[in-house]
């Protein structure tokens, strides 16, 4: 599976003794990688490693304080442009689309085809279909990017990098937000890319990705390379071991102590786009999962059952001490005790230029004003005792939210809901793009609230978590609840058979 | 290259299908119903509007000139409020200058310059541009008092100025021209040129702008020129209609070109919008302003019905409707809770 170096072309790209620090604070430390044509380069670390900082030094996008990038031995320019020509290209990890632009020209930005200064849209569009048929993804060139799901807007960003006719290709975590079956789809791609002679710097939480697809794996941890070598030489879990660099207790694995109480979300015949007809009760203390694909209408259904989107029919009630109302809209959901962490978080989460504190305090105003002025010291104890306990790294909840990496903004976005004791919460993939360490504990935490007798209702295209996690499995496709799976039932085989359509097997 | 993903949900799609997508990419829709709305109630009741079409034309013309450039900054998601300032100072840059050519050109630089200037404050510096151009709305006011000596300024060649005012085929004056080419330049900069394409990267979303090697700065300097430059024609389209150039003009031009730009469906923030829509919005209000003078209703009451106009197109935006609709949703959900189930 693993080719020998040997059979590996030359060097085509050298970060060489790399530091970069954000105002004092060292992200990147002395670090010298290198990559050869051909070779799938994995790098992995946990959440605020430096990982993104390193790609986006090579990538141009930030300039390094010391160190030299190099393509076939020559020093690379500063700026992104001269990374591009000379063959750099990144998939960030953070979507970077122009939302109200179309596929074809966001699969271009910033190199459209040109006749003396006007853009030749014949041939931006031609470009634009080869890329994405190189990737093999169809979808409408004259769609405006926002209207696309999440895993298709993950497409459009790789055939923009594949559109410049790189040599080196960066993707930085691309699977996060995709299912096993557009992963594994992704994972032989860069093969193929690979096979054609491009160098490919792969990073991924997802440990088994990088022993499957990888053939050096590089471990970051606090900024400094600790490893660099050939992936036979190592195994999983001593991965796991150096980019925590302490004993990982992974059987966090708490046990559930509450059994699930009285019903507390009761919705009956939701219907909206993408969703048809679909009714879901989630009981105090217990932990509902909807599994299914990508585009299988999930984010939708729960969308539409807080009221962040319209429906077309349906109710939805919310018991809570023998009190029933009707959720309408979402701020009335949330006024009566909704929480809802959004699978696009830096779009609807979060607000990116404000500290980790003031995030928290957003949805808390309530509780942590009096008479409608913030009281500084009691919202500093609440958020750091929050950040604390999503584990923030570095846990400064003055820092702002955009100087956060991306897997410890996700964390923001949790502290920010956990802080309410919501007697529901919706969680939208809670643990994407969090490193090994974060997401149990996350996953601890998920549970703890349960236990405290909040419904808690979770979305999550990662199967080993959404078994770990759920009582009861509803699966989706094509809008459509195609089955419903107790914890005993539920399997990777039996959720994924009914996601995909085929043959049901009941394990049971 | 031998498996297709196909996640596309467009594919499948009819012809209705596609003509629901194209439509809904566009952002014209509530500025066309508004115009025709206005259109409809204008002909019915006052349709001495339409033949008293020279004068329309030119209203609209006067709006949308000014709005046209704004529209270039609006797309980036910046501001200019300099714009009334540098329509006033150019003009009387312009009657400053004897010879009418040599005027015309360094009015023309005066609206260049002042746009440079904005764009370093706001991509160079680095202020809000709503507060960098408010400076410059003061400080070129004043600069064009300073130089007018506070009293308007005679153009030294009236005939110019007088022969400028008559039209040139049928309705067309030489304003109205200018315009229709500003239009044409502006819209063919936006939609077709690579750089004007880009202004949509920039205002949607900057960092991805960046990120994708569009030399942001620059696009802002040329968004803020051409603000300035189309300021500053507009300044002299008026000094030369009015044979003099007023320090105090064009007060009341800023906030009609903002109106005009937003009822066109321009979101001020940035990344969405068009041309096309200004043009709109601009038509929209000219006819409504001059149906309204000819009514004999007075500027005030005019300046209402402009702010009502004005809401109804920003309320009829289908975000803002979905939140009118949560609301009413939220109220009468509280009087649900107050009846408890069991
Ligand atoms: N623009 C910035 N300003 C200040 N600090 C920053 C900035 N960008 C990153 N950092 C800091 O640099 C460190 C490394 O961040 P980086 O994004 O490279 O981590 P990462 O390894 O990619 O993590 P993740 O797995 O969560 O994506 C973090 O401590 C982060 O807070
Ligand atoms: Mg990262």
């Amino acid at each position: 599976m693993v080719t020998a170096e040997s059979e590996f072309g030359p060097v085509l790209i050298e970060a060489d003794a790399i530091t970069k620090s954000f105002g004092g604070a060292v992200a990147v430390d002395n670090v010298s990688i290198s990559v050869r044509a051909g070779e799938i380069y994995g790098l992995v670390g946990e959440n605020g490693a430096g990982k993104s900082t390193l790609m986006r030094v090579l990538a141009g996008i930030l300039s390094p304080d010391q160190g030299e990038v190099r393509v076939d031995g020559k020093p690379v320019q500063p700026g992104a442009r001269a990374a591009i020509s000379a063959g750099i290209s990144l998939v960030h990890q953070e979507l970077s689309l122009v939302p109200e632009m179309t596929v074809a020209e966001n699969i271009l930005l910033g190199s459209f085809p040109t006749k003396v200064g006007f853009t030749e849209y014949r041939k931006l569009r031609q470009i634009a279909a080869d890329a994405l048929a190189e990737i093999g993804v169809g979808v409408d060139l004259d769609e405006r990017v926002g209207r696309l799901s999440v895993a298709l807007r993950q497409f459009v960003e790789i055939a923009r990098a594949v559109a410049k006719k790189p040599r080196i290709l960066i993707f930085d975590e691309p699977t996060a937000t995709l299912t096993p079956a557009e992963t594994d789809y992704l994972l032989a791609m860069l093969r193929r890319l690979a096979d054609g002679g491009m160098a490919i710097i792969y990073i991924s939480h997802r440990i088994p990705e990088i022993f499957s697809t990888c053939s050096t794996v590089a471990i970051l941890r606090d900024g400094k390379l600790v490893r660099s070598s050939s992936i036979d030489s190592l195994t999983p879990s001593q991965v796991v071991d150096q980019m925590v660099g302490r004993e990982l207790g992974l059987d966090l694995a708490t046990k559930r102590t509450a059994t699930p109480g009285a019903v507390v979300l009761d919705a009956q015949g939701i219907t909206a786009p993408k969703v048809n007809n679909v009714s879901v009760q989630v009981r105090s203390g217990e932990i509902v999962g909807l599994g299914g694909l990508v585009g299988a209408g999930r984010s939708e259904l729960v969308r539409a059952i807080i009221g962040a989107d319209d429906r077309t029919a349906g109710s939805v009630t919310l018991t809570h001490n023998g009190e029933t109302i009707t959720i309408g809209s979402y701020q009335s959901a949330v006024r009566n005790g909704v929480a809802y962490v959004p699978e696009e978080r830096r779009i609807d989460g979060l607000a990116l230029s404000m500290s980790v504190e003031d995030n928290i305090r957003l949805p808390n105003r309530k509780e942590l004003s009096v008479a409608g002025f913030k009281v500084g010291s009691k919202t500093a104890q609440v958020a750091q005792l929050l950040a604390d306990k999503v584990g923030l790294r570095p846990p400064e909840i003055r820092r702002d939210v955009g100087e956060y990496s991306g897997g410890n903004q996700q964390k923001v976005v949790l502290a920010k809901w956990l802080g309410r004791r919501p007697k529901f919460i919706v969680l939208d993939e809670p643990t994407r793009g969090v490193d090994v360490g974060a997401k149990a504990e996350i996953h601890r935490l998920v549970k703890e609230i349960a236990d405290q007798g909040t419904a808690v209702l979770i979305v999550s295209s990662d199967l080993p978590e959404l078994l770990e996690l759920s009582d009861t499995i509803h699966v989706m496709r094509d809008g459509h609840v195609t089955g419903t799976l107790s914890k005993e039932e539920a399997s990777e085989k039996s959720v994924m058979s009914l996601a995909s359509g085929e043959t049901i097997v009941r394990s049971s | 290259m031998s498996q297709i993903l196909e996640l596309s949900d467009a594919k499948s799609k009819g012809f209705f299908g596609r003509a629901g997508t194209v439509i809904g990419r566009r952002t014209e829709g509530r500025g066309i119903a508004l115009l025709s709305v206005i259109l409809v109630i204008v002909a019915l009741t006052e349709p001495l509007v339409f033949s008293a079409y020279s004068v329309t034309l030119g209203r609209i013309a006067l709006i949308g000139i000014v709005a046209l450039g704004l529209t270039a900054v609006i797309l980036m998601g910046e501001l200019d409020l300099s714009v009334a300032s540098t329509l006033a100072l150019s003009g009387v840059v312009m009657a400053s200058i004897p010879e009418l050519w040599l005027g015309i050109l360094a009015a023309l630089a005066t609206g260049l310059i002042v746009g440079l200037i904005n764009a370093f404050f706001v991509s160079v510096v680095g202020i809000n541009s709503f507060i960098a151009t408010l400076g410059m709305l003061f400080a070129l006011r004043g600069l064009a008092f300073v130089i007018s000596d506070e009293a308007p300024v005679s153009l030294v060649n009236k005939e110019a100025g007088i022969s400028f005012g008559e039209p040139l085929i049928g309705p067309i004056t030489p304003r109205v021209l200018i315009f229709i080419l500003v239009f044409i330049a502006i819209q063919i900069f936006v939609s077709k040129a690579q750089a004007g394409r880009e202004f949509f990267a920039v205002g949607g979303n900057r960092q991805a702008a960046r990120d994708a090697g569009i030399p942001v700065t620059r696009r802002i300097v040329t968004g803020f020129m051409i603000s300035g430059f189309v300021a500053a024609l507009a300044g002299i389209i008026n000094s030369l209609e009015r044979t003099t150039a007023d320090p105090t003009a064009g007060s009341t031009v800023l906030l009609t070109a903002f109106a005009a730009a937003i009822i066109g469906g321009n979101y001020l923030k940035g990344g969405r919008g068009s041309i096309v829509g200004t043009l709109i919005g601009a038509a929209a209000l000219g006819v409504l302003q001059v149906a309204l003078t000819i009514s004999g209703v007075q500027v005030p009451v005019q300046q209402i019905f402009i702010g009502a106009i004005l809401l109804i197109a920003v309320t009829t935006d289908p975000n803002s409707l979905r939140s009118v609709r949560g609301s009413i949703r939220t109220l009468r959900q509280g009087r649900a809770k107050n009846s408890v189930t069991t």
